[in-house]
């Protein structure tokens, strides 16, 4: 039988260490090469994210005046189209989000991602089965995704100073 | 390495300063907490639109008319608030109690109308910059 000294164990135990953590950054290195995170997570709000979400509430409710009630859903094949690729790209939205470079490893910021995946995903069904109150109904919640993360993450000082 | 670190520090002061609509839809981005409001009108228009319902309000003055555009939350918080399409009919009279839009000019952020019977409505949100100021809590 071996006998393996505590000084050859001490040694082993660091080398293992140390190939393990090279490892681990070669394949960290070899993830992140394969995507770009030039795009910060501010640009992706407001350049991805944002106009999206913009369509989708421009796309539903009720406007009252005193001529009557204008109907702001969507009438024709193309506006529910639009609706759907802006679901679509809700959906894509919270799975950028959760990339590493934007979720730096944040438990709740991936839960608001996903979050805000479940709601775009939702949106779709209501694009695809032409459900308008469904629509107006998940823009609410598609707004209630986006302020639980603002309020968590974006503080009072940040958002002051934006406007 | 100096100029790695400068570049760094370009990048976090650009990401800082930088950008206008990250925060659009909170309170603390568009009303001012210390321009507080008390207006008295008629309902002429009210948006039933996502992420925010507007209620526009004629206000008429010394000075002629003015349409005030009065935020509230979405319009299915303002649902479950047990305010719908039929409280506010256009015509109605009501006093708005909230916010003016920073800048000035007439727009503000709702927080509580009431009624010609009296009766108050919250209408507010509750976002970061919100004012905790004692509007739609029960007294």
């Amino acid at each position: 039988m071996v006998r393996y000294t505590k000084k050859y164990i001490n040694s082993m135990t660091v080398l293992v260490v140390c190939l393990s953590w090279f490892l681990a950054a070669c394949d960290q290195k070899q993830t992140t090469a394969l995507y770009s995170s030039q795009i910060n997570t501010q640009q992706t709000m407001n350049w991805v994210l944002d106009p999206h979400a913009d369509l989708i509430w421009d796309s539903s409710g009720f406007v009252v005046t005193a001529q009557g009630v204008q109907n702001l859903a969507p009438s024709t094949d193309e506006e529910w189209d639009a609706v759907r690729n802006a679901a679509a790209s809700i959906v894509e939205a919270g799975n950028l989000l959760i990339m590493p470079h934007h979720a730096q490893g944040r438990d709740a910021w991936i839960g608001h991602s996903r979050g805000l995946q479940f709601t775009g995903m939702e949106l779709l069904k209501a694009a695809e089965n032409r459900d308008a109150q469904a629509l107006f109904d998940l823009g609410g919640q598609l707004y209630i995704n986006c302020q639980s993360c603002h309020d968590q993450y974006l503080d009072l000082a940040a958002q002051e100073r934006l406007n | 390495m100096k100029k790695q670190l400068f570049n760094v520090s370009i990048l976090c002061l650009v990401m800082l300063f930088s950008g206008a609509s990250w925060a659009h839809h909170s309170f603390a981005a568009e009303f001012d907490v210390n321009r507080p409001i008390e207006i008295t009108g008629q309902v002429v228009k009210v948006q039933w639109i996502n992420p925010h319902a507007w209620i526009h309000v004629e206000v008429v003055n010394s000075e002629g008319n003015e349409i005030w555009k009065i935020e509230g939350g979405t319009p299915n918080t303002l649902f479950r608030r047990g305010i719908t399409r039929d409280t506010l009919p256009i015509g109605t009279n009501i006093v708005v109690r909230g916010y003016q839009v920073k800048g000035g000019g007439f727009a503000a952020n709702g927080r509580e109308i009431t009624l010609e019977n009296g009766n108050k409505l919250f209408v507010g949100t509750s976002g970061v910059g919100a004012p905790d100021d004692g509007a739609g809590k029960s007294k």
